[in-house]
């Protein structure tokens, strides 16, 4: 794996080497961009960063370092300034509004900060939602629902709306709900900052074994120390560049 | 489960039907998610749905009264004159041959009932006083089965064929300071060289059609001796009672055509007074223009209520986005979310709508002593429901509040999942 940054005052070369030889997220001079004139503001600067398959990948950095920004362009939910995007070697940068849809949906699991389900469906109906929009058949999806409430321990809250589960079961939800689809990738914006650290921790157990079972790839954003301990590589970012990437033995 | 970039297990030909009912399951459950702000505006929809159909109701009702006081009152769905009458005023031209017209009359499937009339400006003169009138003679029998005058009757007895019988409207009666039994001698001019002819008459009824320039002005004296009076032997005038109204209006109905030649001028109700069926025409206007101003008012205030929702959920919207939900299905359960507040608008608006407008048409409205145009409306204004226009008017609801959701909706549909999701991911 090559990791190359760039800032004004200097240029930071970090070569590793991986054992992983498929590339799964790869971006080119990734730059984002805000504002214009004496308001522009660099939130990413030509960010290049390969993950292999089945990595558990944390980004870390101050707040206003460009976590999320660089977790929205990887995902597609944001446009970049400059640079490329590459998912399974394709370019997401110069897809069309629908293909991006479609590819979020079918290859992308996102678990975001503050669960973020829809309230007005069901914990079921959250999980089974991605599934509708693929049109996988009635008892596939009630196969994969159950399996995956089975897996995050949800068994029997199935019919409750999100305001009727705690913040941990919520966000249990919304691991389930990414998960689902079979995406190969699951972004993830600091999915424990909302829970108390019994929960984060139990949350992040479940995320790690089910990287390992399953062999998805795992990036998060995150400030929390727990999921730095269990992450497997630390990408850090300052001022929007990264500045180092840390892979553990 | 994989951990490869493979297509997911789908089933095409129920993908369809799946979304749909999933954009569907949302929209419902969304609309309901602040129960008081859709009340709200389902309540703006509906009270304007029921302003702009009882306005309609009321307007049908207004104009089914005036016509029906304009013609039922006196006037006749028609009347047949001899050519230039109406337009000299000319007591000499008068129709000579009404044997063969009334002939004709009877073998019109059209015409329900008919009424000729001699009339002439007079002088009336009480012991008291005197006072100008138009006198009338009429058939009793058949001016019965053509005008009100018969109802109209408040004192004393209608005409029977006897001379000088003369009925009197209250206010002339007044005028003329007579009252039942009292003599009174009418003098006109007679056809074919205007020497003046005079005639006593005993009043022996009065009158009142609750039209002022009516019960002031008008006598009216049995026809034959309206004849005599006048040395004619004919008629000026016959009004034509018809099976349907809508007969009036239809000029391509043969009956037209042949009580239309040389000799005769027959005129519907709408020609012969032009500024009441102008007016009338004009006034049913006012619904198009109060179903513009309610339309206008309901879409802002839907607009406003799908931005305020929309606002709210931004999100959710950029959730939605971001797990794969295309910008079109966003685009399509919003204008879904529209469509059921419209349709439950509706349904509260038609039912609300058609209680008004029932009562309306058993209770009616009193506008009595009011006058326009001319004419004095003297009975309440009942309700008209017209079925088609509670159809169209639903219809146009529900596509005003589609229109009105197009901009909102196109705004979810095109908000950046990153934008609508602000600090979360």
């Amino acid at each position: 794996m090559t990791i190359t940054t760039q800032t004004d005052t200097a240029h930071k070369v970090i070569n590793m080497t991986t054992k992983s030889e498929e590339t799964v997220i790869e971006t080119k001079q990734l730059c984002r961009e805000f504002g214009q004139g004496d308001t522009l503001v660099k939130a990413l600067s030509d960010a290049n960063i390969t993950i292999e398959r089945g990595e558990f990948t944390a980004i870390i950095g101050p707040s206003g370092s460009g976590k999320s920004t660089l977790l929205q362009l990887i995902g597609g939910l944001d446009n970049p300034s400059s640079g490329d995007v590459f998912l399974d070697k394709k370019n997401i940068s110069h897809m069309t509004g629908t293909e991006l849809s479609d590819f979020r949906r079918d290859h992308i699991g996102f678990i975001f900060q503050a669960y973020n389900l829809i309230p007005v469906l069901s914990a079921r109906e959250n999980i089974e939602y991605i599934m509708l929009l693929q049109g996988v058949s009635a008892s596939e999806r009630k196969k994969r629902v159950d399996m995956l409430m089975h897996a995050v321990g949800l068994e029997g809250l199935g019919d409750r709306r999100p305001a009727e589960l705690s913040g941990g079961q919520q966000q249990r939800v919304a691991v389930a709900r990414a998960m689902v689809s079979k995406p190969s990738i699951i972004l993830a914006d600091e999915p424990t900052a909302n829970l108390d650290s019994k929960t984060g921790a139990d949350l992040l157990d479940m995320m790690k074994d089910l990287n390992e079972q399953q062999n998805m790839t795992f990036v998060f954003s995150t400030h929390d120390p727990k999921i730095m301990e269990r992450a497997r590589r630390i990408i850090r970012l300052v001022d929007g560049c990264v500045v180092d990437d840390e892979r553990k033995a | 489960m994989t951990n490869s970039m493979q297509p997911p297990i789908k089933l095409h030909n129920q993908q369809g039907s799946a979304q749909s009912s999933l954009i569907s399951r949302l929209a419902k459950r969304s609309i309901f998610r602040n129960t008081r702000r859709t009340l709200l505006t389902v309540l703006l929809i509906s009270c304007s749905l029921v302003a702009i159909l009882f306005t309609d109701a009321f307007v049908r009702g207004m104009v089914t009264t005036m016509v029906k006081i304009s013609t039922q009152t006196f006037l006749g769905e028609g009347q047949i004159h001899q050519v230039g009458f109406r337009a000299a005023n000319d007591i000499d031209l008068y129709i000579k041959d009404t044997d063969a017209l009334y002939q004709q009359l009877n073998n019109i499937e059209e015409i329900q009932a008919y009424a000729p009339r001699i009339l002439t400006g007079a002088m009336t003169s009480s012991s008291e006083n005197v006072a100008s009138a138009m006198v009338y003679g009429v058939d009793a029998l058949k001016e019965a089965q053509v005008s009100k005058l018969k109802l109209a009757m408040t004192q004393g007895d209608y005409l029977s064929n006897v001379d000088g019988e003369i009925l009197l409207g209250e206010q002339l009666a007044d005028l003329l300071e007579v009252n039942l039994g009292d003599r009174l001698v009418v003098t006109v001019s007679e056809a074919h060289g205007g020497e003046l002819s005079q005639a006593l008459f005993r009043v022996s009824g009065l009158f009142s059609f609750n039209e002022r320039t009516m019960d002031i002005g008008m006598a009216f004296i049995n026809l034959s001796q309206g004849q005599k009076l006048l040395n004619i032997k004919g008629v000026h005038e016959v009004a034509l009672r018809l099976q349907h109204l809508t007969q009036a209006e239809d000029k391509q109905l043969p009956f037209w055509q042949a009580l239309n030649n040389e000799q005769l001028e027959t005129l519907s109700w709408q020609e012969l007074v032009p500024q009441l069926s102008s007016m009338l025409a004009m006034t049913q206007y006012s619904t198009l223009i109060v179903s513009l101003i309610m339309y206008i008012l309901v879409c802002l205030g839907l607009i406003n209520t799908m931005f305020m929702s929309i606002f709210e959920r931004h999100t959710e919207f950029g959730i939605l986005l971001a797990i794969g939900t295309r910008a079109k299905q966003l685009f399509y359960q919003i204008m879904l979310e529209g469509f059921f507040i419209g349709l439950l608008s509706v349904t509260v608006g038609l039912i609300l709508a058609w209680g008004v407008c029932y009562w309306g048409s058993i209770v009616g409205i009193d506008y009595s002593e009011l006058e326009m145009s001319g004419l004095t409306l003297n009975e309440p204004i009942y309700l008209v429901i017209d079925a088609a226009t509670f159809f169209y008017m639903a219809i146009a609801t529900i596509v005003v509040t589609l229109i009105a959701c197009l901009y909102p909706a196109f705004h979810a549909a095109r908000l950046q999942p990153s934008f609508a999701m602000r600090k979360t991911l």
